[in-house]
């Protein structure tokens, strides 16, 4: 992504004016300010960078009513599922759990999207700048708004830039993340909900690929007898980055700052933790994510204290699908190879703990196969 | 007779929707706001004096992938 000059992040397109939905509500009655001050100066006293976040019922909530108010809820602006994990996480005492907060505030709040965040601006946490001179973007531009902050992980991905890896065949068919993320489901419907993968119109494979289980499909028997047992991205997915410790902590400035170690691409298929009806596979693809137990030590030492009770190895969906994949390539590329499962030696000593009911012991691992569909 | 009074008055309201309409578009192309910031050379001025006072936003110890 071209990193925008200041004049530019800030420049308004005076075609705004025949836009016939926003074109005739001036500057002012958004971002406050005096619009009659010759002085930039004073005349930005007041003025709200952006009026859409926390709270876009003044900007937009008079003409986008449902999608206003459902908004307030959606994973992006509300965060929810951040704060749940780091509060199972976190210890319970009190004073920490505040000091954690503030910590949290400080670090991780700031990945939100807001309506002007995605539909006028370059997200904030990536420095903001109009997309196109403050015009509205009815679907928001992939690279300049999605992939701006799902970058080292999505991004990489579906685009292919980790070296020797494809890009996600969804890419070679020219798909942007709207196709399979909807507006529906960015928007949000109104619930509050725990984790990104319980949300009811997320994206599922079989939406568009629904033939997969019929008779008449190509590998129907491979499709059939895998259900429920493997998801899509175990035998779909390539390599994925893998993330390590983020610490987080202020400079001698006072400006937070956050360090992850090295990550690295990898293929892991772990036991499924978050089981469900929706979600009923015992194998999926696991990612680790960057967290440990001194994440937050700059702040408060042990403020994750109770950090074993949710695993670091994290169900992924990879954003990387081929059709064809070495783990698929026949029956025995994935039956009986070790290197592709999450074993008990893949996990470092202080995590192991906490990653307990992921790891697949090895009579769990199937076995090799000696018949093979044709 | 009938008919050309009341074409008369649709379109003396029709007029008056589109009147009203470039003048509420004039009003706020006439702002200080629109004035400079549909102006590239105003706004490189102000950003160039906003950058000599501005403190860094960043710091320089971030490091690793986000």
């Amino acid at each position: 992504m071209e990193p925008l000059a200041p004049h530019e992040k800030i420049f308004v397109d005076s075609d705004i004016v025949d836009d016939e939905n926003h074109g005739e509500i001036a500057c002012h009655e958004c971002h406050g300010g005096n619009p009659d001050d010759p002085n930039w100066k004073t005349a930005h006293k007041g003025v709200m960078k952006d009026p859409t976040y926390p709270d876009a019922t003044a900007a937009c909530g008079d003409c986008h009513d449902e999608i206003n108010e459902n908004y307030q809820k959606s994973l992006h602006a509300s965060l929810r599922p951040y704060k749940l994990i780091m509060d199972e996480r976190a210890s319970s005492n009190t004073v920490i759990r505040n000091k954690l907060g503030c910590a949290m505030d400080t670090h991780c709040s700031e990945c939100h999207s807001s309506c002007g965040q995605c539909h006028i601006s370059r997200p904030n946490s990536v420095e903001g700048g109009f997309l196109d001179g403050h015009l509205f973007q009815k679907k928001p531009p992939m690279q300049e708004v999605c992939t701006a902050c799902h970058g080292s992980r999505i991004q990489k991905e579906y685009l292919g830039e980790h070296e020797g890896l494809l890009p996600s065949i969804h890419k070679k068919k020219y798909m942007k993340c709207d196709k399979c993320h909807t507006g529906e489901e960015m928007h949000g419907n109104g619930k509050d909900y725990a984790h990104r993968y319980d949300v009811e119109n997320g994206p599922k494979c079989v939406d568009c690929h629904k033939e997969i289980y019929k008779r008449e499909s190509t590998n129907v028997i491979t499709h059939r007898i895998h259900k429920d047992k493997a998801s899509c991205h175990v035998c779909h997915s390539q390599p994925y980055n893998n993330c390590s410790a983020c610490h987080v902590g202020k400079d001698k400035q006072g400006l937070a700052f956050f360090k992850t170690k090295s990550s690295w691409v990898d293929f892991k298929i772990g036991l499924n933790p978050l089981k469900s009806e929706k979600r009923p596979e015992k194998f999926v693809t696991l990612r680790h994510v960057p967290v440990d137990k001194k994440t937050f030590d700059y702040y408060v030492k042990d403020a994750l204290s109770n950090f074993d009770t949710l695993p670091s190895w994290k169900l992924a969906t990879p954003h990387n699908i081929r059709l064809k994949t070495k783990q698929n390539a026949n029956c025995n590329a994935c039956h009986g190879n070790e290197s592709l499962f999450l074993l008990e030696k893949d996990v470092e000593d202080n995590e192991k703990e906490a990653n307990k009911n992921v790891i697949v012991p090895v009579n769990l691992i199937p076995k090799r196969q000696k018949w093979q569909p044709k | 007779m009938k008919y050309f009074k009341v074409i008369g008055v649709a379109a003396a309201f029709c007029l008056a929707i589109i009147l009203s309409s470039t003048l509420i578009c004039h009003a706020y192309e006439d702002t200080q706001c629109f004035q400079c910031h549909t102006s590239a050379k105003k706004l490189i001025e102000a950003t160039r004096e906003i950058a000599k006072t501005r403190p860094a936003l960043k710091s320089a110890e971030t490091s690793g992938e986000g």
